[in-house]
């Protein structure tokens, strides 16, 4: 059971992170001083990402609410 | 003074509620005639992204999506002071509005189904074999029966990803009843059978978790995780960057499926 939770935690931290990480508004011009330089662990989670199907391992029914596991 | 941005809002009020962000520091409104910008000052760019960081800044968006639309500024977007922010509002005005407008009421909502491809190859080839009995067996060369082979492993490629095809436009048809946009990547891998962003209006969120719901429980051999609600990430279209275009760009399947399709995708996984 505990390791079931652990894993619903992790998987919706992936869905939390592909979406701060790689979507939303991206500004472009001189007035950005910086977008914070995720390339390359974002290649990392692409992996974990395109893993997700380890998730066919877990019992029980899906999460509900993005925060709801992570806080 | 560098401000941390989190996303464009449609009010130029300031939050009711105090909200805290990164480093602690308040965050606020900036406003721009009727939209606003959040954010909260920094004392330098972020050099490392962390879970503690990306957590705070989805908090941070989240609690705005309960009182106003919102447009989510991509992780680690740091701007040169207020006036530079001010300045990068006017620049996107148009799109930003938009924008908000397109989205006021609007949630998004992910679903990715997993499937057993194993077995669903394995009852493809036994498809095939059926098919087969009664074909004598030619004394074929190794060229013919290389042959034969990668034209099997064609079919079987061939049968797989329109059966993954019927699957989904099945599910969709019904995600699609309470949905404004959608986006679709089908068999990202193998047994990823369906990767889908849907937009839903907010007086519609019940009926789309009762979809799911309906989809599920025809479907119980099949994997779900359903997550949601979130800010509209997937749908910011920005002209200014036509990448993004490509990303938020609507693929609709259901045009050209008929009922009687769907109905046979739903009974044969």
């Amino acid at each position: 059971m505990h390791d079931a939770i652990t894993k619903s935690k992790d998987v919706t931290l992936l869905e939390i992170l592909d979406r701060v990480l790689d979507k939303g508004v991206i500004i472009s011009g001189d007035v950005v001083i910086s977008v914070a330089d995720v390339d390359l662990i974002y290649l990392g989670l692409k992996v974990l990402l395109s893993s997700v199907e380890t998730m066919g391992k877990l019992r029980g029914s899906p999460f509900i609410g993005p925060m709801q596991e992570a806080k | 003074m560098k401000l941390y941005l989190y996303g464009i809002i449609d009010s130029s009020d300031q939050t009711k509620e105090s909200i805290y962000g990164l480093e602690g520091s308040d965050v606020y409104n900036i406003p721009f005639c009727d939209i606003g910008a959040v954010v909260s000052q920094i004392s330098q760019p972020i050099q490392d992204v962390t879970e503690g960081a990306v957590l705070k800044h989805e908090a941070v968006v989240e609690k705005l999506m309960a009182n106003f639309t919102v447009l989510p500024a991509r992780f680690g977007t740091i701007i040169d002071g207020t006036d530079s922010q001010l300045s990068m509002i006017q620049s996107y005005y148009k799109d930003f509005t938009n924008n908000l407008a397109r989205l006021h009421n609007k949630l998004e909502f992910g679903i990715k189904v997993i499937w057993p491809a194993d077995k669903i190859k394995e009852n493809i080839v036994k498809g095939l074999k059926k098919g087969k009995e009664n074909t004598p067996e030619l004394n074929s060369s190794r060229g013919r029966k290389f042959m034969t082979e990668t034209f099997d492993k064609y079919k079987i490629d061939k049968a797989f990803e329109a059966k993954a095809d019927r699957v989904i436009k099945v599910m969709d048809m019904f995600f699609s009843k309470f949905s404004a946009e959608k986006t679709l990547a089908t068999l990202k891998t193998e047994n990823l059978l369906l990767d889908a962003v849907y937009l839903v209006e907010k007086d519609k969120q019940d009926d789309f978790r009762e979809a799911f719901e309906h989809i599920k429980g025809g479907h119980p051999e099949l994997k779900y995780l359903f997550s949601g609600p979130w800010p509209a990430y997937n749908f910011v279209i920005l002209s200014k960057q036509p990448g993004l275009l490509m990303d938020s760009q609507q693929t609709d399947l259901l045009d050209k499926v008929t009922q009687d399709q769907m109905l046979v995708g739903a009974n044969s996984i």
